[in-house]
């Protein structure tokens, strides 16, 4: 194992010199690229990890128990799909003469995503509340 | 236990080199003094830092300031090893696609099948797309580990933590940066798309490699030892968040993957791009005023300048009319993910480079753009692709003249090519020998 370690890490150092060097000599990357890198960590862990955080401290707060884990689930399932999303809703990206590009109306297909998450959430919810209550079923 | 401590302390620190073996012998001398160095070395890096004053220690820097049962060192390995699949996924396919525009001397690609390079990018750009909830999870597992006290033990445990805070930047990086590059917004990114996400690329793997070296042994231990789920009843469990990831990428996928599989068009309400949404039912991504190239594209004057070891020929479009034509089913297949198929009415290339006095079988074509500018005015045809039947100097789309924006008066069509090297407005083909 040390010696696979001592591979992994060797080489794995080469290719970020690798990558810093190319970088470097390359004129399209430019100084923007560092910032853009920067920026990306700072947003995610400033901003997206503790806003997903506390997203799932508020549905502890707000919903019921017997919810929460189905809730939690579709919020993910929602978030993940905002993301992607996002630039395509915002359609800065459009231009006038090229209306190939970004043709769908994006803020309502994402509408749609989030009916069909949660439409789905609540039916799986019901089917296994229903599921759990086999004895009213017996009963009769 | 706070979540922090729990999720991983190595043991054996990645980057503490092992104690170096004595050595013997008359090599001895400068092998015994490499040793010393790499001893007073390691004492250094593995000497311990000063500590930062325990009052600084607050809000998410507090013991048991993250409280899910939900991380472990089990969960975090299952999802870094998805993770580092979809990470390899795309780098071996977004490799090939550089290489296909940027050939060294030793890469060599075929013209068929047809459809491969819709296949890798398709691929490429669907996993990239699949990889967001899965990093997404990752990072959460990990994020009180971003908090853990000490900030940094000695040195060896800082160069670590740089080392993976290069590694979650760049692969925020790539993600972000893919998702701006499908949608264009290239406002966002204050570098040229292209070369930052190939540089980050590399950085990417690297950082990756490196990480899984250090982190062998807590990866290797977590995935034998069975990790009892501690999470409490009615929580999300561990297998509870793989499916919730695995649904998460599910949806993105359908959401999406209609721009290149266009049977899945209507459903994929998330798409960029629709194969059958443009002009002649195709889309595009430079339209012929957005590239300059109007004026001198529906010039009636228009010569096709074909260049070759016997003659230089100049084509007008009634000539180039009269030329055997023939008829093949291509796609456009973008860098961007999306792909779409088309059919082309032209001229083989192989015919025009015979007719300049070239052997079809044995050539390469350097083709031009009527544009006085841009990154892709110019494309090279190497001989695969040049000698292929299927590829045409094409005159026409669906039957029709091409439209403007799809490069009337003529374009490069060619089998399993990037669409961004299907050179469009055509005013110039030199042909030579191989080099």
């Amino acid at each position: 194992m040390k010696t696979a370690r001592r591979t992994l890490i060797g080489s794995g150092t080469l290719l970020i010199a690798y990558a810093v060097s190319g970088a470097l000599a390359d004129g399209d990357v430019k100084f923007g690229a560092l910032v853009f890198l920067v920026a990306v960590l700072v947003a995610h862990d400033g901003l997206v990890l503790p806003f997903t955080i506390g997203a799932g401290a508020l549905i502890d707060r707000i919903v019921p128990p017997a919810l929460r884990g189905a809730v939690r689930v579709a919020a993910v399932i929602s978030l993940a799909v905002t993301l992607v999303a996002l630039p395509l809703v915002l359609g800065r990206g459009r231009v006038p003469d090229n209306p190939s590009v970004l043709p769908l109306p994006y803020g309502r297909g994402l509408l749609v995503v989030y009916t069909l998450i949660w439409a789905t959430t609540a039916v799986v919810v019901a089917v296994r509340r229903r599921r759990h209550r086999p004895h009213r079923v017996a009963g009769k | 236990m706070d979540g922090g401590e729990q999720v991983v302390r190595d043991a054996d620190p990645g980057l503490s080199p092992d104690h170096a073996e004595p050595s013997g012998g008359r090599v001895g001398s400068i092998a015994g003094r490499l040793a010393g160095l790499a001893r007073t070395a390691n004492r250094w890096v593995q000497a311990p830092l000063p500590q930062p004053p325990a009052s600084l220690r607050r809000g998410p820097l507090r013991r048991g300031a993250f409280d899910s049962k939900l991380r472990s060192p089990r969960l975090t390995s299952l999802l870094g090893i998805a993770l580092a699949v979809a990470f390899t996924v795309c780098f071996g396919t977004g490799l090939i696609s550089h290489f296909i525009q940027h050939p060294p001397a030793w890469f060599w690609w075929p013209s068929r099948p047809v459809g491969l390079y819709r296949v890798t990018q398709g691929l490429h750009v669907a996993t990239g797309l699949a990889a967001v909830p899965l990093l997404g999870a990752k990072l959460w597992s990990v994020y009180p580990r971003l908090f853990g006290w000490p900030p940094a033990r000695n040195l060896a445990h800082a160069i670590e933590r740089a080392g993976v805070a290069v590694l979650v930047a760049a692969a925020l990086f790539q993600l972000i940066s893919g998702i701006l590059n499908i949608s264009r917004w290239y406002a966002l990114m204050p570098f040229f798309f292209t070369a930052g996400h190939y540089w980050a690329a590399w950085l990417a793997t690297g950082a990756l490699i490196t990480h899984i070296g250090v982190q062998l042994p807590v990866i290797r231990q977590a995935l034998v030892r069975s990790t009892p789920d501690r999470t409490a009843p009615g929580a999300l469990t561990r297998r509870g968040l793989f499916g919730t990831v695995g649904a998460a990428a599910g949806v993105i996928t359908l959401a999406t993957i209609g721009q290149t599989v266009a049977p899945l068009a209507p459903v994929s309400v998330l798409a960029p791009r629709r194969p059958r949404t443009g002009p002649q039912h195709l889309p595009v991504n430079k339209t012929a005023a957005g590239a300059g190239v109007r004026d001198a594209a529906l010039d009636p004057g228009y010569r096709l300048t074909i260049a070759g070891p016997a003659r230089t020929l100049g084509l007008s479009l009634p000539e180039l009319a009269a030329l055997p034509q023939h008829t093949v089913v291509l796609p456009i297949s973008c860098v961007e993910g999306w792909s779409a198929t088309g059919t082309w009415s032209g001229i083989r290339l192989r015919d025009l480079i015979a007719l300049v006095g070239a052997d079809p079988e044995d050539a390469e074509a350097y083709v031009e753009s009527l544009e006085a500018r841009g990154r892709y005015r110019a494309t090279t045809v190497p001989p695969p692709h040049s000698r292929d039947p299927f590829t045409l100097i094409a005159l026409r789309l669906g039957g029709d003249v091409l439209h403007p924006d799809h490069g009337y008066p003529a374009r490069l069509i060619a089998p399993n090519r990037p669409g961004v090297l299907q050179t469009k407005w055509v005013g110039r083909i030199t042909v030579r020998g191989p080099r």
